[in-house]
């Protein structure tokens, strides 16, 4: 391929020959000549103008054009194939020349937009030796959840002068998903006046609030006089307390909001990454304490997974959460028809959606409490996130946030849990609002 | 109405901690991490209902020639200091300039200038000749100096436009101070010595900014080289062996009087006499004719696909 520079000194030479047979000079002839020679000898000796850029595999490459980089290969390594937002891979790219001759290549690993070098380089230029290999270590930070590839492999050769360059795509790619951050709830929890939002039937074995006797334990401030255990008192000097087995909820579904409006706001900041990080954490939490946890995303259809338990149930949750993405615009009225009659009554459900641009909100949240469901509603503000980002002037955000507040005190009064989740707000704190503890 | 919002412990991810830095998610441009105040802001956001500037996205249309080319014809590039590397490459272009300004002078008289037509005097030419020579100098320095390409390019254009005048196919020198008019070997080298420090300068020149590119990219950990003594050797062998190869067969080419003659000697000894003194064979037609010659064998060579078969034994020898 030619480069500017080339296509340029080419088009001067051309330009100064033509100039010169006109004007009879040779002095204009020769300056085209030594430019001729220039590019001529580039091309043929310097430049191992033999790289092919059709992006073949290497080993599938079996043409004259791609005699050079056919032998050059490249093979990676990721730390982790599962991080979490803000969490690192570290990636080793080993490039191998099996050729015979030495080599200087330009070597860029293709890293996702969104991610930032953190240490290393993933732009390397390297002499590389005859049957040499040579390892390449950098590592890359994930500040936004999803699934991304590192790759391909784009290898450049071109001459010293840069020139002609040819340039090939090693189709090597490393698959990894990052999962939406995770915020500890346990503390926010326990240290409320009711240690946890929901109970139900089903007996655990773990300490909690519930009907059956479990241990004792010593007595701590914050614990209820009534259960205070007398006769234990007596016998030890110590006051101690009867605990109890859990009484756990059969299920939890949590709906997240993942249409095209809910990514309104920076890339880094708007309701959807909010309420995924908000799901993953509510998910951990309630699987922790083995509570069975199903899960909704709607935008353009509607992606659920069925209730579960356990460290695996975590992990299947977190990878949708990971791959939800802003699109479409499917109401919340259609969500609620299509899973009411599969939910048990009276399961905890916990919609996270930042209320806009869907007017059914109002009567699908009425539909969940009118079947008695207990419903939870964290909103993300896309009004705060936008005028955070001065993209929404004072007057429109004052207009727009009355709204909001009138919609708000309107799902309120159906009795559903509702919290306009502001942009600075730790999640602990947002559902401390929403539930009144 | 809504219940108030509750104050609770600040989102680390929202505010100003390492992690939470967005700014490379905006193509460089800063994003504040941590949410403003909305009381500040709303002192400061007016009331009007425009539309906020920073709201509307910076759109870059290109310019025709930056269609054209893929990008700007200079660069306004911001480089750190210069390196070592970097200051030796801005040594040899000034030394090259100064030779150049020299040679140029001398193998660009006045006679059949643009100005010389315009004014008629031999005066007036010389000296505006001398100036846009100087003035190709002193840009071409200026630009080497504080790397900056567009006087680079201004240079180039200056030093070509001194070379552009009607020359009767005859190689003629301002001053002939070393009585190189009557030797026709001699002229043929002095401009064959002018054309290859002409293109050597524009590669010295180029070769500053590049490097400065490396060396910026590298020192602010964008780019990281191997090995860099070896990629940065083949550079200067590059820079003895090109301008040799290209002297030599512009050389060549500019012989074409004496070369032919060699071929055709054999055959009959009048007809190389006649090659030898013929007017066409040493005007700039027969330099014409000498390159078409040179290049229809160098296309052969590339027609035969010798370099890439060259290439492939060398790739799979043992």
């Amino acid at each position: 391929m030619w480069s500017r520079k080339s296509s340029m000194l080419g088009s001067l030479a051309i330009a100064l020959y033509l100039l010169g047979l006109t004007l009879r000079n040779s002095q204009l002839v020769t300056i085209a000549v030594v430019i001729f020679v220039f590019l001529t000898y580039a091309a043929l000796f310097t430049n191992h103008a033999d790289v092919a850029s059709s992006g073949r595999r290497a080993d599938e490459w079996e043409g004259e054009e791609g005699v050079s980089l056919s032998n050059v290969s490249a093979m990676r390594k990721l730390s982790a194939a599962r991080v979490f937002e803000d969490g690192e891979v570290s990636c080793t790219l080993r490039m191998q020349n099996q050729s015979s001759l030495a080599k200087i290549l330009e070597v860029r690993d293709r890293v996702p937009e969104v991610m930032r070098i953190k240490e290393g380089a993933n732009y390397i230029l390297m002499e590389l030796g005859p049957r040499r290999e040579t390892m390449i270590e950098y590592t890359v930070e994930c500040p936004l959840r999803g699934f991304y590839s590192i790759g391909p492999v784009t290898v450049r050769i071109q001459d010293p002068f840069g020139l002609f360059h040819k340039e090939k795509e090693l189709q090597v790619y490393s698959d990894f998903l990052v999962f939406p951050k995770m915020e500890d709830l346990s503390d926010t929890f326990v240290k409320s006046k009711v240690p946890k939002i929901f109970t139900g039937a089903v007996n655990i074995r773990q300490p909690g609030p519930g009907s059956e006797f479990y241990s004792l334990r010593e007595y701590f401030d914050g614990d209820s006089f009534r259960s205070i255990n007398w006769s234990a008192y007596a016998r030890s000097g110590k006051l101690m307390v009867n605990e109890r087995e859990r009484d756990a909820v059969s299920d939890i579904i949590l709906i997240v909001d993942g249409r095209a409006v809910s990514e309104t706001g920076p890339v880094s900041r708007n309701a959807l990454v909010y309420s995924t990080r908000a799901a993953a954490s509510l998910a951990r939490f309630f699987l922790s304490r083995r509570d069975s946890v199903g899960l909704i995303v709607y935008g353009d259809e509607v992606v659920s997974v069925d209730r579960d338990t356990g460290k695996k149930q975590l992990y299947v949750l977190l990878t949708k959460l990971a791959g939800a993405s802003a699109r479409g615009n499917i109401p919340l009225q259609v969500v609620v028809n299509r899973i009411l009659p599969h939910i048990n009554k009276g399961s905890p459900i916990i919609v996270m959606s930042n209320l806009e641009d869907d007017p059914t909100i109002v009567s699908a949240l009425r539909d969940f409490r009118a079947r008695d469901f207990d419903v939870t509603v964290l909103s993300p503000s896309s009004l705060d996130f936008e005028f955070d980002a001065r993209r929404l002037n004072r007057t429109g955000f004052d207009v727009l946030k009355t709204e909001r507040d009138i919609l708000i005190g309107e799902l309120r009064s159906l009795g559903v849990n509702i919290m306009d989740w502001e942009s600075d707000m730790l999640l602990s704190t947002a559902l401390a609002g929403a539930r009144g503890f | 109405m809504a219940a108030p919002a509750r104050k609770g412990p600040r989102n680390p991810a929202a505010t100003g901690s390492k992690s939470g830095d967005t700014s490379h998610l905006y193509d460089g441009k800063t994003v504040r991490a941590a949410a403003p105040s909305r009381k500040k802001l709303a002192g400061r956001v007016g009331g009007g209902s425009e539309i906020p500037t920073d709201a509307i996205p910076e759109i870059q249309i290109p310019s025709f020639i930056e269609s054209l080319l893929g990008g700007p014809l200079v660069p306004k590039l911001k480089f750190l200091p210069a390196d070592k590397m970097v200051q030796t490459l801005q040594l040899a272009a000034y030394a090259l300039l100064v030779a150049l300004g020299m040679l140029t002078w001398i193998v660009s008289p006045p006679q059949g200038t643009i100005w010389f037509w315009v004014s008629n005097s031999v005066g007036v030419a010389t000296l505006i000749q001398t100036l846009v020579v100087i003035a190709a100098v002193a840009t071409g320095f200026w630009g080497t100096f504080n790397r900056d390409p567009r006087f680079m390019l201004s240079s180039y254009l200056l030093f070509i436009l001194s070379a552009l005048r009607f020359a009767s196919s005859k190689v003629s020198l301002s001053n002939d101070w070393f009585g190189f008019d009557d030797n026709p070997l001699m002229l043929t080298i002095l401009v064959v010595l002018y054309a290859v420090i002409l293109i050597m300068y524009f590669e010295l020149t180029n070769g500053v900014i590049r490097f400065s590119m490396l060396d910026t990219s590298i020192r602010t950990n964008e780019v990281y080289v191997m090995n860099v003594k070896k990629v940065v050797g083949k550079y200067h062998r590059s820079l003895l062996v090109n301008p040799l190869i290209a002297g030599t067969l512009a050389f060549v080419v500019l012989s074409a009087n004496t070369i032919l003659p060699l071929f055709i000697r054999p055959f009959s000894e009048v007809s190389a006499l006649r090659m030898e003194q013929s007017v066409e064979l040493i005007s700039v037609y027969g330099v014409a004719l000498g390159s078409l010659i040179v290049f229809l064998i160098v296309g052969g060579v590339f027609a035969a696909n010798i370099p890439m078969r060259i290439q492939k034994y060398r790739e799979n020898k043992d």
